[in-house]
């Protein structure tokens, strides 16, 4: 049988003004976390963060909620970006919260691409898709 | 408003009756299409077989997955693994998307072993019995020491133990 299973989803609206907003869900057989990441599309900036805290295995653990503060102003496209997210938000607060901020800046680059080929195809339903993100990624 | 990127990644360890792990790790998003799947030997925790499929729009670093996660066959999930499996499949030509899904299934792995004490926490009526328990767990794992704010310097499971 499954004896341990996690799953992340990650979504993100394109909010106005340069804005995405991801939503992260964590949820495994130990744990489940949530955050609320709204990041700057030009400059990977965070710019607030939600966090909540569902399942968890001890007393201390919701005191990391607050330490998810520390994520603002740190930028998502800077180099070592998810080492400094595991080590002031994972280290210092919650591991588990770090993993699903992770997740989310990861998908920062691929929303975009992803909302720059939707627009495309929109003009351009024939568009080669391959050819136009390779053309993005480079 | 609709959404223009969702992202959805499973990973699930089976423990088959020889007692292998089965891994199977899988992302799907409006772009790419993963999947690794790996069996790992007890008590080495050994990666006895690795395989892995990128479909949709694959990186060009990751073109040669099915052959490149091959490399990770034979090592053991444990102290210095995110160096090696870096070393393996990272790098500027590396495929960054293989390296994460390998750290995430041993990650995974460590998980599953770590349940059944937690559940053993949570039969305990009492929150002094339960509170030792965490002692004895951060005495016994090393690794949990600083490793989070629970077992930080200052938090109430630390007291006392000199770790």
């Amino acid at each position: 049988m499954i004896t341990f299973s996690r799953s992340q989803l990650v979504s993100a609206e394109f909010l106005e003004n340069d804005v995405i907003r991801f939503n992260g869900i964590q949820e495994d057989h130990i744990y489940s976390m949530e955050v609320q990441l709204e990041v700057r599309v030009t400059d990977g900036e965070i710019l607030s963060v939600k966090g909540d805290m569902k399942r968890y295995t001890n007393f201390v653990c919701p005191q990391a909620i607050p330490v998810l503060q520390t994520a603002v102003g740190l930028s998502l496209l800077e180099e070592g970006w998810d080492k400094k997210v595991m080590k002031e938000i994972g280290r210092k607060g919650c591991e588990h919260f770090a993993e699903i901020i992770i997740e989310c800046g990861r998908c920062l680059k691929q929303a975009v691409l992803s909302n720059s080929l939707h627009d495309a195809l929109s003009k351009d339903p024939s568009l080669d898709q391959t050819q136009f993100l390779m053309e993005m990624s480079a | 408003m609709t959404l223009r990127f969702l992202r959805n990644k499973v990973v699930e360890i089976e423990t088959r009756p020889d007692g292998v792990l089965a891994v199977s790790w899988r992302l799907t998003d409006d772009l790419q299409k993963a999947e690794v799947n790996l069996l790992v030997q007890l008590p080495q925790l050994e990666i006895m077989e690795a395989e892995a499929k990128i479909d949709r729009f694959v990186p060009e670093t990751c073109q040669s997955a099915s052959e490149r996660i091959k490399n990770v066959e034979g090592i053991s999930i444990g102290s210095g693994l995110r160096k090696i499996v870096a070393g393996l499949l990272g790098g500027p030509d590396g495929c960054s998307l293989l390296m994460e899904a390998v750290l995430e299934s041993a990650n995974a792995v460590i998980l599953n072993f770590t349940r059944p004490g937690i559940e053993v926490g949570e039969s305990m009526p009492d929150d002094a019995e339960k509170l030792t328990l965490f002692q004895e767990m951060v005495k016994s794992s090393p690794r949990l020491v600083r490793s989070c704010i629970a077992f930080q310097d200052e938090s109430p499971i630390m007291k006392n133990l000199n770790l």
